[in-house]
């Protein structure tokens, strides 16, 4: 337990950062403490093992990646950009809109009574347009009654003509 | 070109970090993604290296906590570090092999920012001024952790040495 406090010298001692006083400090004690001057051993031996650890090439494949990430990049940031793109701001705040209203719907407490305001007002519509259809024919009825009669009246004063003739 | 200047350093950096390979060309990957993503947040005044190594190092942090995965997928230590290696001759000892090794394992048993540290300090060789601020954090913070790195691996090459002898 004693030697743990001089244990974080050990590590500024290997690296020469220790003034004078505390350096002779350490020395006095490593002298006197064979369980530090075995730590102090590992250590070099810790340090020399990770300086010499090498470095290693990376591969062929791993250069191609990474040669092709700049056009990966551009892509991804086409794509973004084109998202962003002005000229289709109307579309995207249109289907904005269009989702925001499914979305009430969907998700609205009242939708059954949303279901039968819209049944009742295609049902209004259906018979709206029953009504005109109806009055329709009416109006072509009587379109019909005036061409009888206008042809009659035709007939009737062509046919005195021809007789004068 | 970035990738020609950088792909080595930082594919060594995740590959010492993660000990596994596959993941290092991965991670390497990543980073390039990121890199050219946040390259217009790049500050000009700042050192370049240093901001690509805190993008680096931030990443695999980041990763290493959301997968854990290296902890029992490090590489053999002779896959690809003992070929790499040119300067191995003869008179190499065993008892220096068998060190490299035990540290090459033992750099899986420091958490994440020791083991970053330690990566950076001394088998990158940066200085502690540069591990600062790489690592941002203060100068007294970065030995601290860089010294209780090399402990643990000490006490690791300890405990083998007493494991061997006993045997």
């Amino acid at each position: 337990m004693e030697c743990e406090r001089w244990e974080g010298r050990l590590a500024a001692y290997l690296e020469d950062e220790l003034g004078g006083a505390e350096r002779t400090a350490v020395e006095d004690h490593l002298q006197a403490c064979p369980a530090c001057r075995e730590l102090l051993d590992l250590l070099r031996s810790v340090q020399v093992s990770l300086r010499s650890i090498p470095e290693v090439e990376p591969s062929p494949a791993l250069q191609r990646r990474l040669a092709a990430v700049p056009d990966r990049k551009k892509r991804l940031r086409f794509g973004f950009d084109l998202f962003l793109n002005p000229s289709l701001q109307p579309v995207l705040a249109a289907a904005t809109v269009v989702l925001t209203l499914i979305s009430f719907y969907a998700f609205s407490p009242r939708r059954s009574s949303i279901n039968k305001s819209f049944e009742r007002q295609i049902h209004l519509g259906y018979h709206k347009i029953a009504k005109l259809y109806t009055q329709a024919e009416s109006l072509a009825s009587s379109l019909a009654g005036y061409k009888d009669s206008l042809m009659v009246s035709l007939q009737t004063t062509y046919p005195l003509q021809r007789d004068e003739e | 070109m970035l990738v020609n200047s950088y792909s080595k350093k930082i594919f060594n950096l995740a590959y010492q970090f993660s000990g596994n390979y596959e993941a290092a060309e991965d991670l390497t990957q990543e980073i390039f993604l990121k890199l050219y993503g946040s390259l217009q947040k790049f500050d000009f005044s700042r050192n370049f290296t240093a901001w690509l190594l805190t993008l680096s190092k931030n990443y695999l942090i980041d990763q290493y906590r959301k997968t854990k995965r290296e902890k029992s997928s490090r590489d053999e230590f002779d896959e690809h570090l003992v070929a790499a290696d040119r300067r191995d001759g003869p008179e190499e000892s065993a008892v220096q092999r068998e060190n490299q090794k035990l540290v090459w394992y033992g750099l899986s048993q420091l958490s994440p920012d020791i083991r970053m540290a330690v990566i950076l300090r001394d088998i990158q060789g940066k200085s502690y001024h540069e591990i600062a601020e790489i690592m941002s954090l203060p100068l007294g913070t970065v030995k601290s952790r860089v010294n209780r790195g090399r402990l643990q691996l000490a006490r690791i090459l300890q405990t083998e040495s007493e494991v061997g002898h006993g045997m």
